[in-house]
C-alpha cells in the first residue's frame, strides 16, 4: 500500500542538497509533501532499506544517487518510460515495467516485469527466496569442501607431514564434479521456506533477509564447526577401527582401503546433509541424493575394475570391491554417516525449539494448510471485461490513421493549409512526403 | 489510479495486437504452465517437531544398541596376544649400541615364550606388528613401479623407483623402496616341542596375488646395493607366489600398522606354551620403531575390533539418554507448535533476529 501511494506521487519535486536528511520536498499539494516526507522518515525506520520514489524529472536520478549514497541504504526504483532510466541506473535494484512506454526502462533495468502489482511478488517471494537459496547454496559449498579437505588434513598428521594424498586423485577430483554437485543445484533451484501466498500475507518476513539473518558469521561459524566436526568423525572412527584385521580371514586393509571407505562414508554424509538443511524435498532431491551416492558407486566399481596400462602407481584397483566383501564395510557406513549428521540434527531440534526463526514460526501455523496452486497465482483472465471489449470492438472499427509524427506544429498540410489562407501556394516538399509515406501508422488508441 | 490504467493499456495493446483474433479473448503473454518451471513441484515439508526428534533419537538407539552389542560380542570372542620383542631380543651387552648390533653380522636367533589365556581355535594368524614405520610417507607410496610387478615387458619402467631402481644399469625388479625395505624377521612356533606348521599360503589378498603380482615376473638385482634395506627373495619363485612381498606392498594407512605373516590350523588350548624362534633381522632400531608379533582369532567382523563395537553401543546411549533429555526439556519449557507470539515482531516492537 505505501509503495502505491508513493507510485502516484509524481508531482513531487525534491530539492535539497546532498544530506537526505535536508531534503525539502515540494509539492503540488501540501498532503503530498506530508506523504512523503513522512514516507521518507517512516522508510527509514520500517522498511529501513527502501524507499521508491517516483517523478517525472530527471531529478528521479539525482534523489536515487542521494539517498543510496548519503543515507547508504539499499534502494530500489521502478519505472516504465524512458525518463525513468537514469533513475533506475542510479538505485542499486532497477526495476522496469515492459508496456504502453516501450523498452527503455526494461533495456536499463535489472529486473523486468510486467506489471507494477508484480512488484509485490517479485520483492516478497521471489525476492525473499533467492536470498534464502544463496545462502543456503553458498554454506553448503564451503561446508561440503572444508568437511572433505580436513580428513585430508587430520590424515597429514599421521604421515610425518611428507604431503602424502589421502584419496586418489580421479576420487578427490570428481568429488565436486560428479558426486555433491546435483543435490546443491537442487536446494538453489526448488528451496521455499513458506509457500508463495504465506510469503505475501507476512510481509515481516522480508525483515530476515534486512537483518541478514542467514548470512551472519554466526551461522558461518556453525557451519565451519559442523565440518570439522564432520571431518574429524569421517576421519578418525575409519581410521581407528580399520587397525587389526577386517575379515575373518585375518587379512589387513591398506592406505586406499581405509582412504575409499572415508571417501565413501564422506559423500553419504554431505548428500543427505542437503534432505537435513532442506525445508521443502521434492521428488528431484531423492533422485539427486540418491543418484550422486550411486554415481559414486558406480564410479568406484568401473574405476576399481579395470587397469590399463596408463595407470600411475599406487592404483586403487579392486578396492572397492574387497571393501564390499568385508561386514566391517556395512557396519562402518551405518555408523559414520549417523554419527556425523546426528550433530548438526541436534542442533536443529534445539535451535528450532528454543531460538526459532520467523519463517519456522509461519511453518508451524499453517502446517495443516494443503498447498494452494492456483490460488496464488496473479490472476490475468482470459476474458475481457465488457469494457475492455468494448474498446477493443471500437478499435476494430475502421478509421483514419493518423500520420501525426508527434511533434507540435508538424501536422501534414500545415504549411500548405495557413499558405492556403493567405492565398499562397505551398506544394508539399518532397522529402517530408517521403517521411510520412515511411511512417509507420500509428492508430488512434480510442479514449476509455 | 496509475496500475488500473496501466493494466487496462496493456489489456488494450494486447487485445489490439491479435489482429486476427475474432473472440475476445485477450493475448495473454502468460508463459505456460508447468509444475517445474513455476516450482510448485510437490514437496514433503518436514518441521522438525519434538515429536519427530525424539522419535529418530529413539529409533537410532532402538537400532544401534542392538548393533553394538553384537560387534562387542564378536570382538570378545576373538583372543589375541601381543608380544613386543624388539628390545628384549638384543642380548644385553649390545643393548647401548642397538643399531651397530642389527646392522652386524651377530646371530640374531632370539628365544620368546607366550602363554595362551584362551583357548583359540583355528585358523589362528600371526601377524607382525610394527609402530613408527610410515608406510604412508609419500615419497614411500610412490617408490614402486606396478607395470614392471605386473608384467616382464615392462621392466625398464623403473622412473618412480628411485633410488632402488636399477643396479649397475641394469633395473631391479621389484624396484622401488617398498619393495626394498621388505619385512625380514621369520617366527618359528612350537608347542610342546612340536612345531606350529605356519601356513604362509593365502595371506594376501586375492585380486593382489591375480592381478598386481605377475607370474611370470621372477626377482632379479633385488638387494644387490650397497645398504640392504630389508629381505632377500627367493629368484626362481614368481612374484605372484610371494607372499610376503605382496603383503608388504599393499601399504598401510598409519605409521602403526599389522601385517599377516602366516596361519596356524591347530587349536591351542588355554594355557599352552607356545615357543617362539625368531630371527630378529629387521632394523627398526634406527628410527626408533618398535617390532611386536601378534597371535589372533578373528570372528566374522575381523579381528579383535572393539571400536566399532564400543561406538555403536556409546552413540546408541547418547541417543536414548537424548531422548529423555529432550523429552524434559520439552515438558519444562514448553512452546506450543505455531504460537504466534513467537514472532519476532509481535515479541519485540520492531526487534528480533
Amino acid at each position: 500500500e505505501l509503495f502505491r501511494c508513493l507510485a502516484i506521487c509524481h508531482t513531487v519535486l525534491p530539492e535539497g542538497d546532498e544530506s537526505p536528511e535536508k531534503i525539502v520536498y515540494q509539492a503540488a499539494s501540501p498532503d503530498e509533501a506530508a506523504l512523503v516526507t513522512a514516507a521518507k522518515n517512516f522508510g527509514f525506520f520500517f522498511y529501513s532499506c527502501m524507499l521508491s520514489c517516483f517523478s517525472v524529472t530527471e531529478s528521479t536520478g539525482k534523489v536515487t544517487s542521494l539517498v543510496r549514497k548519503g543515507a547508504k541504504k539499499i534502494t530500489l526504483s521502478i519505472g516504465d518510460g524512458a525518463n525513468d532510466v537514469s533513475m533506475i541506473q542510479a538505485a542499486h535494484v532497477g526495476i522496469g515495467i515492459s508496456g504502453m512506454e516501450g523498452m527503455q526502462a526494461v533495456m536499463a533495468s535489472d529486473f523486468a516485469i510486467a506489471q507494477f502489482r508484480f512488484l509485490t511478488d517479485l520483492l516478497l517471494v521471489h525476492g525473499r527466496w533467492s536470498y534464502l537459496r544463496i545462502c543456503k547454496v553458498v554454506m553448503y559449498f564451503f561446508y561440503k569442501n572444508l568437511t572433505f579437505t580436513l580428513t585430508q588434513f587430520w590424515f597429514t598428521f599421521r604421515t610425518g607431514f611428507s604431503g602424502q594424498r589421502f584419496y586418489d586423485d580421479w576420487f578427490q577430483s570428481l568429488y565436486n564434479v560428479f558426486f555433491t554437485a546435483l543435490p546443491v543445484i537442487v536446494l538453489g533451484l526448488f528451496e521455499k521456506d513458506v509457500s508463495a501466498s504465506l510469503s505475501k500475507r507476512y510481509p515481516e518476513l522480508y525483515r530476515e533477509g534486512i537483518r541478514n539473518s542467514f548470512f551472519k558469521w554466526r551461522v558461518v561459524a556453525v557451519w565451519a564447526t559442523s565440518a570439522v566436526y564432520q571431518s574429524l568423525v569421517c576421519y578418525l572412527f575409519v581410521t581407528t577401527s580399520s587397525f587389526g584385521a577386517i575379515n575373518s580371514s585375518g587379512k589387513i586393509f591398506g592406505l586406499w582401503d581405509v582412504s575409499t571407505l572415508v571417501f565413501t562414508c564422506l559423500v553419504i554424509a554431505v548428500n543427505v546433509r542437503i534432505l537435513l538443511m532442506s525445508n521443502s524435498i521434492t521428488r528431484w532431491h531423492y533422485i539427486t541424493v540418491g543418484g550422486s551416492i550411486l554415481a559414486w558407486l558406480v564410479f568406484a566399481f568401473v574405476y576399481c575394475g579395470i587397469t590399463t596400462s596408463r595407470d600411475r602407481n599406487e592404483n586403487v584397483y579392486f578396492v572397492i570391491y574387497v571393501l564390499m566383501s568385508t561386514f566391517y564395510f556395512y557396519f562402518t557406513l551405518l555408523l559414520v554417516p549417523a554419527v556425523s549428521l546426528l550433530g548438526d540434527f541436534i542442533y536443529q531440534g534445539v535451535e528450532r525449539w528454543f531460538f526459532p526463526y520467523d519463517y519456522q514460526i509461519v511453518q508451524e501455523i499453517h502446517r495443516h494448510e494443503s498447498d494452494a496452486t492456483k490460488a496464488d497465482h496473479l490472476e490475468i483472465e482470459n476474458e475481457l471485461t465488457p469494457q475492455e471489449a468494448r474498446s477493443y470492438a471500437i478499435s476494430q472499427l475502421p478509421r483514419e490513421l493518423s500520420k501525426h509524427t508527434g511533434f507540435a506544429f508538424d501536422s501534414p498540410g500545415y504549411e500548405s493549409f495557413f499558405a492556403s489562407q493567405l492565398g499562397v501556394y505551398a506544394p508539399q516538399k518532397a522529402w517530408d512526403v517521403a517521411r510520412r509515406a515511411s511512417m509507420r501508422s500509428r492508430p488512434k488508441v480510442p479514449k476509455k | 489510479m496509475p496500475s488500473n490504467t496501466a493494466s487496462s493499456s496493456a489489456a488494450a495493446a494486447a487485445a489490439a495486437g491479435s489482429a486476427d483474433s475474432s473472440t475476445s479473448r485477450r493475448n495473454s503473454k502468460r508463459p505456460k504452465y508447468s509444475k517445474f518451471t513455476q516450482q510448485e513441484l510437490p514437496a514433503c515439508k518436514p518441521i522438525l517437531t519434538p515429536g519427530w526428534v525424539i522419535l529418530t533419537f529413539l529409533v537410532i538407539s532402538v537400532i544401534f544398541i542392538p548393533l553394538g552389542v553384537v560387534s562387542l560380542f564378536a570382538s570378545q570372542d576373538v583372543v589375541e596376544i601381543v608380544d613386543r620383542y624388539d628390545n628384549d631380543c638384543i642380548p644385553a651387552p649390545a643393548r647401548s649400541n642397538k643399531v651397530a648390533y642389527i646392522q652386524g653380522a651377530a646371530d640374531k636367533t632370539c628365544n620368546r615364550t607366550i602363554v595362551v589365556p584362551k583357548k583359540m581355535k583355528q585358523p589362528i594368524y600371526v601377524y607382525y606388528e610394527l609402530e613408527n614405520f610410515y608406510q604412508n610417507h609419500r615419497r614411500y607410496v610412490k617408490s614402486r613401479s606396478d607395470a614392471q610387478l605386473r608384467s616382464v615387458k615392462d621392466e625398464n619402467q623403473i622412473d618412480a623407483c628411485k633410488p632402488e631402481d636399477d643396479v649397475n644399469g641394469k633395473p631391479i625388479v621389484p624396484c622401488g623402496l617398498i619393495a626394498w625395505s621388505l619385512f625380514n624377521d621369520t617366527y618359528v612356533l612350537s608347542k610342546n616341542n612340536q612345531t606350529l606348521n605356519v601356513s604362509k599360503k593365502g595371506i594376501a589378498w586375492k585380486s593382489d596375488r591375480e592381478h598386481k603380482f605377475g607370474k611370470n615376473v621372477f626377482p632379479k638385482n633385488f638387494q644387490m646395493g650397497n645398504i640392504t634395506g630389508g629381505g632377500k627373495l627367493i629368484p626362481d619363485v614368481p612374484l605372484s607366489e610371494q607372499e610376503d612381498l605382496i603383503v608388504w606392498m599393499r601399504t598401510a594407512a598409519l605409521p602403526t600398522f599389522r601385517k599377516l605373516y602366516g596361519k596356524i590350523e591347530t587349536d591351542l588350548q588355554e594355557n599352552d606354551t607356545i615357543h617362539v624362534i625368531l630371527k630378529n633381522n629387521y632394523n627398526t632400531y634406527s628410527f626408533d620403531g618398535k617390532k611386536k608379533l601378534v597371535l589372533s582369532t578373528t570372528s566374522w567382523l575381523g579381528g579383535k575390533n572393539d571400536f566399532l563395537g564400543i561406538a555403536y553401543l556409546t552413540v546408541g546411549g547418547i541417543c536414548f539418554f537424548l531422548a529423555l533429555a529432550f523429552t524434559i526439556m520439552y515438558l519444562v519449557k514448553p512452546r506450543r507448535l505455531g504460537d504466534p507470539t513467537y514472532l519476532s515482531w509481535n515479541r519485540v516492537p520492531g526487534g528480533g533476529r
